[in-house]
């Protein structure tokens, strides 16, 4: 099996005091709708910025796409999308312009660039605001605004930061439905959320607590093995004690 | 009014000043040292002004004037040849020559044919050849000279001595202090403008995550600084053709040399400006933080880089300081366009060092960028 992400014994200080991750070891599989599934401050957005190349791991092994965050960025960075947890947009600009800013960083060819956007803004629903500065759109928007700049280049992996936040219950079907139609032609997708009842539309997960990856697999085979009602249930079974492994 | 409540509000500023020490050091230092700097600046008057003396008198009269010249003020070389004096001048490398003519003693003092024959003193004159574009150091060259006329007269009871002022540059010859100003006041701004905005843009790109998301790009470190450079450029060429229009025209300043050039240089002031506001965005992580550094730019630039005092009149020690300005060395290009109609072929070390500065300072921006976390 090919793995678009190979993380071994990851560890990242901030500080003296401060262990972000403890020893992660994770392995995402091509292809798949991925999870990675944690409280607030347990490492999520962590071990997406390393995955990134955006952070330098203290120490630890990681492959992305076979290649090395750190040393063999520029590569990398042709292949990833990747959306931040806060909005990341210029808000200054319009929707539209921030969109084709993120598309020329790409090289994508005008004529292109702009289907790839009127059909981004189809969408994430925002045809209508294409043209008004990003910041006076609502928190939702601009959330599905930046969705839409991660999925411009067509990315081989697409690493999301919480990635639904602030989205009303029936676009957030609308981005799950986008997510299966892009995994049907390949790419892999990493989403990181603290909303177990998303967590389970993933293909699989690993949870996360206190920096260390405590149980990975199908949902329903870890509730099964925490003999669980739920995703959540078997969370926290699972971090009282200490994990499964 | 509850004093308590007010109490607890004063109490909240002084711990959140507590928990940031580096807000309480800049509360402290900053006027310390704004008012220290101040007090050197303007505490002193020119000194030290480079002058040559070309004493070609045969007798020993212009000796005891050169000796009656206060030599603080005036830092005096001689040399025998009036035509490389006078060169020298015009090159920028002194700001006056003064030249004593060969019957400077015989016409300056009474002559005695004999007893109770005396012919008064013919009078002659010492002719300056003076750079006025800058006025505080030629006032202090004419100032000094006069004074050391008047000690000769009343020491040696000679007639008073009369000077011949020739210009080193005519078309500046009545050049104001306004004239001498405005260069200062245009570099002034575009740094001070540039370096915020630049600042609060880079800090702004990475509190927002916007930085983040362009390092998850295929954009380098290098064309982000790069692209930056080229949009703070093309707003400075505009920002200085309106400062140039606006002293052209409503203050009516003195322009010799090209505007063209003026304008190279001033873009390139932007450019480095633009720079250091990228270099220090690193250490601020918020708005607030990065406003702390504004009177670390305001102050030095303000008062160190030659837009009231001459850097020439500054102490020694603080010269240093005032040439590793960018500013201070597009302030002198400027004056030497506009007020000596200096040529490219005259001010292409300003605009090497500002290159220079460009350069090194865009490295050091760009390895700010890839700094690992």
């Amino acid at each position: 099996m090919k793995y678009a992400v190979e993380v071994k014994d990851l560890i990242k200080d901030y500080s003296k005091e401060v262990r972000a991750l403890d020893g992660a070891t994770l392995k995402i599989p091509e292809g798949k709708v991925y999870g990675l599934i944690g409280p607030n401050g347990s490492g999520k957005t962590t071990m997406i910025k390393i995955l990134a190349g955006l952070l330098a791991p203290t120490a630890g092994e990681v492959l992305v796409e076979g290649l090395n965050p750190q040393k063999e960025k520029r590569e990398l960075h042709k292949l990833i999308g990747y959306m931040p947890q806060e909005t990341a947009l210029y808000n200054e600009l319009t929707v539209k312009e921030n969109l084709e800013l993120f598309g020329r960083l790409y090289n994508i060819p005008r004529k292109e660039l702009t289907d790839r956007i009127n059909d981004l803004l189809g969408f994430v629903d925002l045809v209508k605001r294409s043209s008004t500065i990003v910041a006076n759109l609502s928190g939702g928007m601009k959330h599905r605004a930046s969705l839409a700049a991660a999925l411009l280049p067509k990315p081989k992996l697409l690493i999301l930061d919480e990635p639904t936040v602030g989205v009303d219950p029936e676009l957030r079907a609308t981005f799950w439905a986008r997510f299966a139609e892009m995994q049907a032609d390949g790419t892999t997708i990493l989403i990181t959320t603290h909303y177990m009842d998303e967590a389970s539309r993933c293909e699989e997960v690993a949870l996360i607590n206190q920096g260390k990856i405590i149980s990975q697999g199908a949902p329903k085979e870890i509730i099964q093995k925490t003999k669980s009602e739920n995703l959540e249930e078997a969370f926290l079974k699972l971090t009282r004690k200490g994990g499964d492994k | 009014m509850n004093i308590g409540r007010t109490l607890a509000i004063a109490r909240k500023q002084f711990l959140s000043v507590r928990h940031d020490p580096r807000t309480l050091a800049l509360m402290l230092l900053a006027p310390v040292m704004a008012m220290l700097i101040f007090g050197f600046v303007f505490g002193t008057k020119p000194e030290h002004v480079p002058v040559l003396v070309v004493n070609g008198d045969s007798g020993k009269l212009a000796q005891q004037f050169i000796d009656n010249i206060d030599h603080t003020t005036l830092n005096i070389q001689n040399s025998t040849d009036a035509n490389d004096a006078k060169n020298q001048v015009t090159d920028g490398k002194k700001t006056a020559a003064i030249i004593f003519p060969s019957d400077f003693s015989e016409n300056t003092q009474p002559q005695i044919l004999g007893p109770g024959k005396v012919l008064p003193p013919k009078g002659t004159k010492v002719q300056i050849f003076i750079d006025t574009t800058d006025e505080q150091l030629a006032a202090a060259v004419t100032q000094s000279l006069a004074e050391a006329g008047q000690k000769l007269v009343s020491k040696q009871n000679a007639s008073p001595v009369t000077f011949q002022t020739d210009y080193a540059f005519p078309k500046a010859k009545d050049a104001r202090y306004l004239d001498y100003f405005v260069a200062g006041i245009m570099v002034f701004a575009i740094t001070v403008f540039t370096t915020l905005l630049t600042l609060l843009a880079f800090v702004g790109e990475r509190s927002s995550g916007t930085l983040d998301r362009l390092k998850s790009t295929p954009v380098t470190e290098a064309e982000i600084v790069i692209g930056y450079e080229l949009a703070f450029g093309a707003i400075a060429a505009i920002q200085g053709i309106l400062l140039l229009a606006v002293a052209y025209f409503v203050y009516h300043i003195l322009v010799v040399g090209s505007v063209f050039l003026a304008g190279l240089l001033i873009i390139l002031t932007a450019i480095d400006a633009q720079v250091i506001g990228v270099l220090i965005s690193a250490a601020a992580k918020r708005e607030s933080q990065a406003v702390q550094f504004l009177p670390f730019i305001i102050f030095p630039v303000f008062l160190l880089s030659g837009i009231f005092v001459p850097v020439q009149s500054l102490p020694n020690w603080l010269k240093p300081f005032s040439y590793i300005l960018p500013p201070t060395w597009s302030i002198d290009g400027i004056r030497d366009v506009l007020l000596r109609g200096w040529s490219i072929s005259y001010v292409w070390p300003h605009v090497l060092i500002l290159l220079g500065f460009a350069i090194v300072l865009s490295v050091l921006a760009v390895l700010g960028l890839k700094r690992k976390e």
